[in-house]
């Protein structure tokens, strides 16, 4: 009741201009952020894109983020466990033949496509030519036969094409991991539970191997996490990595003013940004839009559908010279002139 | 290592390639300390890029060194006594390979010693003075090593803004405008750059008895305090001279202007008054003294439009007044006038008005470490605090000016400019002649010597109550510059005034009498507040507010018809019309939309 009571006390007052307030507290701590770039130590900072290159990725919703990550955490068993954990990690890590491959060699006379293997990156990722040459039969259906530490493919053809197409094909093959889910890094978070972060997004395939934590896991691709978890997520999501980018920097912005942009941002069901593709670009009012960008199209599309100004926003209202329905113009008599002087009349 | 071979990149071009680059480079820098090619020319092998760059071209910076060849510098000392008996001179030393140019590429090659004490077989040239170190600009504030770099920028600046004697045949030029300060000093505390530059027959600005102290919170943030009667006395002020000119410019098809008094007649004729100081031939003379509207030169110009004249057969030729008045705001005595022919052989004048510029509140004074204030108080020397052997200071500087900003140059120099007040002397503030200590020492030994605390500290009573102030007060001299930025020159007020033609708004800007601008940040910040009856004055009331009438059946405007005492639409034809208020801004909107074969329609509620 207490908690009710107090939460009741902060409500926002009718008429409160909170789009505004909201515009003005995100965006002039971002002023600052152009000229501050620090950045912290971890391998996060490194391939995380962070500052006001995110922030511009976050409101103008990119379908796909230049460094799209996911937090992949497990169950408390495995979590403790370092070996479990990397196990885990090996698992989810995404390795591609090219990044074994030092160079390919083909022979269209014998029909063989033969990979010359980096040892070094087999070593680190502890395979064997042998591993190696295994998947690459089976993900191709393909003879493999492995000399001197290298992979040699015999095709079947003797298309100079097929040989070719077959030599560029294999090295986008994944032998290991989750496709498109990147490199996987074992973290250890504060209180000694190991987790994996990952540079890329596949969040719905590690979803589905056994051990990984459902309830935890997620990414900071807000259109992946909108096509698995629904609006919501997204909503969360956005709102989160606002807040994140922004702490990075060092600068606090009031939690209601993250939630309100992302609420506007998602409130239809679909992610909208706030440009001219998105919010201010989709305004009710002909003269909002007008104002802001394209100010001919929006005029002469207003004119070919007959459009009507309904005159309820901020913008439109200057424009005219009204009041603006906003603070100590939001309000208005219940009462119309004329009946108050019939009260008073006693009619 | 394996010699690669080594590219040459001329003035960043690559032009070729060379097996040895350490001996070619060695080659051409021979050559130019021979004189065999430019000493222009400057070469540098990057040994880690393996490439060679060979510059020639302009905009780089260069600094002259002494050339030091196995380990002896070639600047011998009998070369320096001849250079005092002034036997030989820079350029000698230039052309015989003693002293040479490099800029920043090249002095990626160079080990440069600081002193010939410094000098070892492997250095390759050796440096003038430490002060050197810094350019000309950092070079003539004193004590430029204990400031900050960020301050010297601010002070290049302010010296470029400061009133002084900017050329010694001020009263033969027709500057536009012209800031003279009337007593120029040259500044007790000096460097050597002064003397170099010749700056002390240029001086811009005054030596000021500073004395570090609050006064009765004027000087917060950065305001000065300063002294009524010192102003009265001459101190800071200045004069201010402004150029008007005009030429009797000749047109296609014969017609000219002309300087005279423009006859009634004239289109924009701007009433008796206003030419009743010009004499006969519409040239006004030197001493009389102007104010605004006031013409300084008569001219008739022919009219805008041919036509005009066309028709007016034997009577006066129609003219345009397009005489020169004295702007708004600004007033002054007439300094001189000249007529003259230009090479087009079309008469010219042109006027110098001239103003006094007493310092007042609103004016910008600095000092040469980046220490900037305006006044914010001229107060009565009687006012002032006074020292026991009745030193009233000229300024008051607030001591929370000092630590934020690192100028601990400013405080060297009170020091040094109240010994060299005390003793008559000049005293050196040139780079790294000395340490900061040695000065301290130095300048406190002199002071005790005439009598003064060694600290520079005084005794200072309050002008107002006649008690001493409970702490001693820091007290020395500073030489002062005052800026160009005068509050006489900006001042600027309005309540009612022109509005724009094409959308009624408020003009903008001190010469047309305009308004501030309330604009885009100013109108988020009311909406923020939700001020919105406030917003609307700000934006509409205030601004271009416009009543029109709006026909109720199909939402064009109409205007009244006085004849018929009627409202009427034009488009409907209808009579029932509402008087709106809108901005004018809105209604250009509407007439533009029209003008795009949209038509707009209001639809009024209730
Ligand atoms: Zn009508």
């Amino acid at each position: 009741m207490a908690m009710e009571k107090n939460a009741n006390k902060y409500k926002v007052n009718y008429g409160e201009p909170v789009g505004m307030l909201a515009a003005q507290s995100v965006g002039e701590p971002g002023t600052q952020m152009i000229l501050r770039t620090f950045h912290y130590a971890g391998i996060e900072a490194t391939i995380a894109t962070s500052g006001l290159p995110r922030i511009v990725e976050l409101v103008d919703v990119k379908k796909k983020p230049a460094t799209p990550i996911t937090y992949v955490y497990f169950n408390s068993d495995i979590e403790k466990n370092f070996e479990k954990s990397d196990a885990m990690s090996k698992k989810i890590s995404e390795i591609k033949v090219s990044s074994l491959v030092k160079r390919v060699v083909e022979n269209f006379s014998k029909s063989t496509v033969k990979l010359v293997l980096d040892k070094q990156a087999l070593a680190a990722e502890e395979l064997t030519p042998n591993q190696v040459a295994q998947k690459i039969a089976k993900l191709m259906s393909v003879e493999t036969e492995v000399n001197e530490g290298n992979i040699l493919i015999k095709l079947h053809t003797k298309s100079l094409k097929e040989i070719r197409v077959t030599g560029v094909r294999i090295m986008k093959k994944v032998i290991q991991g989750i496709e498109d889910a990147g490199k996987a890094l074992i973290q250890q978070s504060k209180d000694g539970s190991f987790y994996v972060i990952t540079a890329g997004s596949n969040i719905s395939e590690v979803m589905k191997l056994d051990g990984v934590d459902k309830s935890r896991t997620y990414t900071n691709d807000v259109f992946a996490m909108y096509k698995l978890f629904g609006i919501e997520a997204a909503r969360n999501t956005l709102a989160n990595e606002l807040r994140k980018t922004l702490e990075e920097q060092k600068i606090s912005v009031d939690d209601r003013h993250l939630l309100l942009v992302a609420d506007a941002m998602t409130y239809s069901g679909t992610i909208k940004g706030v440009g001219r593709h998105g919010l201010s670009g989709q305004k009710n009012s002909v003269f909002a839009r007008a104002a802001y960008e394209e100010t001919v199209k929006h005029l002469v599309n207003a004119a070919l559908f007959s459009e009507v100004d309904p005159m309820k926003g901020v913008t439109e209202n200057i424009l005219v010279g009204k009041q603006i329905p906003i603070g100590t113009g939001a309000v208005k008599l219940a009462i119309k002139k004329e009946d108050i002087k019939k009260v008073k009349s006693g009619e | 290592m394996e010699i690669k071979k080594c590219y040459i990149y001329l003035n960043g071009r690559a032009i070729g390639s060379v097996d040895n680059p350490a001996k070619f480079v060695n080659e051409v820098r021979t050559s130019r300390r021979k004189g065999q090619i430019s000493g222009e020319v400057n070469i540098s092998y990057m040994e880690k890029l393996g490439e060679v760059r060979v510059n020639t071209d302009r905009g780089r910076i260069r600094k002259p060194y002494i050339i030091v060849e196995n380990g002896q510098p070639k600047l011998t000392t009998e070369m320096i006594e001849k250079i005092k008996r002034n036997e030989i001179n820079f350029a000698y030393l230039l052309r015989n390979g003693v002293v040479e140019f490099l800029d920043a590429e090249e002095e990626e090659n160079a080990l440069i010693a600081f002193f010939r004490k410094d000098v070892t077989p492997e250095t390759t040239h050796l440096e003038f003075d430490l002060a050197s170190v810094f350019g000309l600009t950092i070079n003539t504030s004193p004590f430029p090593e204990h400031n900050a770099l960020a301050r010297h920028a601010m002070s290049a600046n302010f010296i470029k803004q400061s009133q002084g004697l900017y050329s010694t045949n001020f009263d033969q030029r027709f500057d536009s405008r012209g800031y003279l300060l009337y007593y120029p000093q040259v500044p007790i505390v000096t460097t050597a750059a002064y003397d170099y530059a010749n700056i002390k027959s240029h001086p811009s600005g005054q030596n000021f008895v500073v004395a570090i102290s609050t006064y009765y919170g004027y000087n917060m943030a950065d305001a000065i305090v300063i002294n009524k009667s010192a102003v009265d006395r001459g101190l800071g002020r200045s004069v201010f001279y402004k150029s008007y000119s005009d030429e009797e410019r000749r047109y296609p098809g014969g017609q000219r202007d002309k300087f005279r008094i423009p006859p009634p007649t004239a289109e924009g004729y701007m009433g008796e008054h206003a030419y009743s100081k010009l004499s006969e031939d519409g040239i006004i003379e030197p001493e009389v003294s102007v104010d605004e509207g006031d013409v300084l030169i008569g001219k008739v110009a022919p009219p805008r439009f041919l036509e005009e004249n066309i028709g007016a057969g034997g009577l006066e030729e129609k003219v345009r007044d397009d005489s020169v008045v004295l702007k708004a705001g600004e007033n002054g005595t007439i300094d001189s006038v000249i007529a003259t022919e230009t090479t087009g052989a079309t008469r010219i004048v042109k006027v110098r008005v001239r103003s006094q510029r007493i310092p007042e509140k609103g004016d910008k004074f600095a000092s040469r470490h980046g220490q900037k204030g305006v006044i914010a108080l001229l107060a009565n020397q009687e006012d002032m605090p006074f020292s026991e052997n009745g030193i009233v200071p000229d300024l008051l500087l607030n001591p929370h000016s000092i630590p934020t900003r690192l100028t601990f140059g400013h405080l060297l120099e009170m020091l040094g400019g109240k010994v060299g007040a005390v003793s008559g002397k000049k005293v050196d503030g040139s780079a790294f002649t000395t340490s900061g200590k040695n000065r301290i020492d130095e300048y406190g030994n002199t002071l005790s010597q005439y009598g003064f605390d060694r600290h520079g500290d005084e005794i200072l009573y309050d002008g107002i109550t006649g008690r001493p102030f409970k702490a001693k007060i820091f007290t020395g001299v500073v030489y002062y510059n005052r800026l160009y930025h005068m509050v006489s020159n900006k001042i600027q007020v309005r309540s009612r005034g022109k509005v724009q033609i094409l959308t009624h708004q408020p003009t903008e800007g001190k010469a047309r009498q305009g308004a501030l601008r309330f604009g885009e940040m100013e109108r988020d910040a009311l909406i923020g507040h939700g001020a919105s009856l406030l917003l609307k004055e700000r934006m509409l009331d205030q601004s271009d507010k416009t009543s029109v009438l709006v026909c109720s059946q199909c939402g064009s405007m109409g205007y009244y018809d006085y004849i018929k005492r009627t409202a009427i639409c034009p488009l409907c034809g209808g009579n029932s019309l509402e008087e709106i208020e809108i901005s004018y801004a809105f209604k250009v909107l509407l007439d533009e939309i029209k003008s795009l074969h949209i038509l707009p329609s209001v639809k009024l509620n209730e």
